[in-house]
């Protein structure tokens, strides 16, 4: 992959070690009612990554995958071992009707993390939002079975504001039993798949310790003014051109793009009249009761943690740009505020 | 057969109970017809605790005579009209807007007016201060009308899904920053605030934040399959997206354009400020649990804003932001407000 990253760099001098752990339930219990799994993940947390963003040296977090589960390619970084690793964390693929775990190994830096696989709707004790089970500090299992075909992500809910941003995320997909090929049992098929996961960063917020203000005391979580924008990882500097961002298809395939909206800002995604016609089959996880159709063209605007599953079937050759819009989240006068974009491509054959 | 029922806010509010604006809800006599109803409400300014201690200076629409944000929840049905009786205490004027309707009326400056208007069709609807191109509405100017069915307690309109409860979610923020632009220059100076400079530090729900929402009229609680009707609006300057844990939600309203079976699902609902949207919360046992949950397990789950900045308080103090509790496979001790006062209602 030609991701420009540092895969084993040294986040540039942060130290995001232990400091306290105001309000936390920090465990590593046994995973009741274990049984064993169809599928498994290992996911390992590192705290000391770096990966240039758009010519910026980004301080990141995020989970390292052991045991080639994930596959690479779209939709994350591989995995790798050390104290570095990728942003996005490598995604998790799943058929329905599988029973998952997905072992968490937190010992980088001594920080707890969790899991949240976010659309998944486990038991409460295996949902992973700490402040509502507990906080990881060693390892844990999560164990649920995917009940619905379709694109979810998967997120560290410990101090959420923080490590989600830092990038402890990736991207989680469930087939249909068939596999892929198919959005959902009974739904469309698809010949071409991208997966892009669209994120904002705010440099001024990736030197704070993992517990930043945990116990109180002003770190400027709600201050957010991202300037770098990513998706997959890759920076404006790349995006039109990195193999793991533009969508490459030709006139007679029907190319299904998993949308997965992983900032904090909205996005306002512009898809070009050339594309052709843009069927929405699903959204967070679920298929729509109808398909709808945005006319060539369109756009879709988008706010946090929504996903769209996208179908075109472009009728032109030539290669087509796709802008992304990133507005300020506040919006005191009603007016969204533009604060930065970027453009990938659609390159038709 | 029209009856005039006035309704003084002392009667509204449950003796003693000091939690300002969420559970200010008129107090309904059951009857089966329209009816004329009227409130007085002031506008007023005051200090508010935000859930880390820090007081903020913000306005409120007050039915008890105090200081109280946000302001009560007004219930009604399709068929009745309402007569406000507006006091404005304020240095500035204040303005009475029901949000997609043409109801509109202003109070001068220490000033007290009254009018009447008629319901609109059932639904959710913001009332707020439209002045000052946000600002007053965000500085607290800001409640909810809820218009029923005529007749009808479990459904929202005629046609729509059925429900066993209903809730109502107010999201807003708080820049204490402009409450005292206004606490050391004047409430006139709502006006020289510039939208711009909006930078919230809290994010509510009803008022509070985390801990605090552990109360009966925003945490949902029901059995299994004892669907929850959420009517959400986003008073607030930010744009919000609140997440679902546990089941997906079904959109039954987007700002007023109803749907019907089979809804769309989502677990992460856009919110942009002055946006209404009601949704189906499904009570049903969480489809990915392995081995699944029985109807006889209580599970607990949060919603919350993903964009997290709400998810502060004072720049910190992850979760203590725009949240609410969600309680599976129990009822609640007490129904919400909004529930009994609509089961009263026909
Ligand atoms: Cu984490
Ligand atoms: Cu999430």
């Amino acid at each position: 992959m030609s991701r420009n990253r540092d895969g084993g760099g040294m986040g540039g001098g942060c130290d995001a070690g232990i400091t306290g752990n105001c309000g936390l339930h920090i465990d590593a219990p046994n995973t009741p009612n274990r049984v064993t799994p169809d599928v498994e993940f290992f996911l390992n947390t590192f705290m000391q990554g770096s990966q240039v963003i758009n010519g910026v040296e980004v301080p990141i977090w995020g989970f390292n995958m052991d045991g080639g589960m994930g596959g690479g390619g779209m939709g994350g970084g591989g995995g790798g071992g050390g104290m570095g690793g990728a942003m996005p964390s490598p995604p998790m693929r799943v058929r329905q009707g599988q029973i998952v775990h997905t072992h968490l190994n937190a010992m980088a830096m001594m920080a707890p993390h969790t899991v949240h696989h976010h659309g998944i709707e486990p038991d409460t004790f295996n949902d992973g939002v700490g402040h509502y089970s507990f906080d990881v500090l060693g390892q844990y299992t999560y164990q649920w079975r995917a009940s619905q075909a379709g694109t979810y992500f998967y997120h560290c809910h410990t101090n959420t504001v923080l490590h989600a941003e830092m990038g402890m995320y990736g991207a989680l997909i469930i087939d249909p039993p068939s596999g892929p090929g198919t959005v959902y049992e009974g739904g469309p098929s698809y010949t071409v798949e991208a997966i892009w996961a669209v994120d904002d960063i705010d440099m001024n917020w990736h030197c704070l310790p993992w517990d930043a203000a945990l116990c109180g005391g002003d770190a400027g979580l709600n201050d957010f003014n991202p300037e770098i924008f990513c998706i997959n990882g890759v920076g404006a500097d790349l995006s039109e051109t990195d193999p793991s961002v533009v969508v490459n298809a030709s006139r007679l395939d029907r190319v299904l793009l998993r949308y997965i909206m992983a900032g904090y800002v909205p996005q306002r995604v512009r898809f070009p009249q050339e594309l052709g016609p843009i069927q929405v089959v699903a959204e967070d996880g679920r298929p729509l009761p109808q398909i709808e159709t945005i006319p060539a063209g369109g756009e879709i605007i988008m706010t946090a943690a929504e996903r769209y599953d996208l179908i075109f079937e472009p009728q032109q050759a030539g290669s087509f740009p796709v802008d992304i819009d990133f507005f300020d989240f506040r919006a005191a006068n009603g007016m969204l505020k533009p604060i930065g974009s970027i453009r990938t491509r659609f390159n038709i054959s | 057969m029209h009856r005039r029922e006035f309704l003084k806010g002392g009667m509204a509010l449950s003796a003693g109970f000091a939690v300002p604006g969420t559970i200010g809800l008129l107090a309904w006599s059951p009857r089966a017809e329209a009816a004329d109803l009227s409130i007085d409400l002031s506008a007023r300014r005051g200090d508010v605790t935000m859930i880390d201690g820090t007081t903020a200076l913000m306005f409120g629409f007050s039915a008890t005579g105090a200081m109280s944000w946000p302001g009560p929840t007004l219930v009604c049905q399709e068929g009745d009209s309402i007569t406000v009786n507006l006091d404005n205490t304020l240095h500035t004027p204040v303005a009475f807007k029901v949000g997609a309707t043409n109801i509109r009326y202003q109070a001068s400056a220490q000033n007290q007016i009254s009018f009447t208007f008629s319901a609109p069709p059932a639904g959710t609807y913001l009332y707020y201060d439209d002045q000052n191109n946000g600002v007053n509405r965000i500085m607290g100017l800001h409640g909810t009308l809820v218009v029923m069915p005529a007749g009808i307690k479990d459904r929202p309109f005629v046609g729509g899904p059925q429900f066993v409860r209903q809730y109502k979610w107010m999201f807003s923020n708080v820049d204490p920053a402009w409450g005292e632009q206004v606490r050391n220059l004047g409430d006139y100076q709502v006006s020289a605030i510039d939208p711009d400079s909006f930078n919230p530090r809290y994010f509510t729900i009803n008022g509070q934040a985390y801990e605090n929402t552990h109360e009966y009229n925003t945490e949902l609680m029901g059995h299994y399959d004892e669907a929850a009707y959420v009517r959400m609006l986003n008073a607030g300057g930010i744009v919000h997206a609140p997440h679902f844990h546990g089941n997906h939600v079904e959109m039954v309203t987007i700002n007023y354009e109803r749907f019907s079976a089979p809804f769309k699902n989502k677990d992460a609902v856009s919110m942009f400020p002055l946006d209404v949207r009601d949704v189906i919360f499904p009570f049903k046992a969480p489809p990915d649990a392995y081995p699944p949950v029985s109807t006889n397990q209580i599970q607990h789950f949060p919603m919350h804003c993903h964009v997290e900045m709400s998810q502060t308080a004072g720049g910190g103090s992850y979760p203590h932001g725009a949240h609410a509790p969600i309680v599976m496979g129990a009822a609640p001790q007490t129904e919400s407000d909004l529930t009994r006062k609509v089961d009263e209602l026909s």
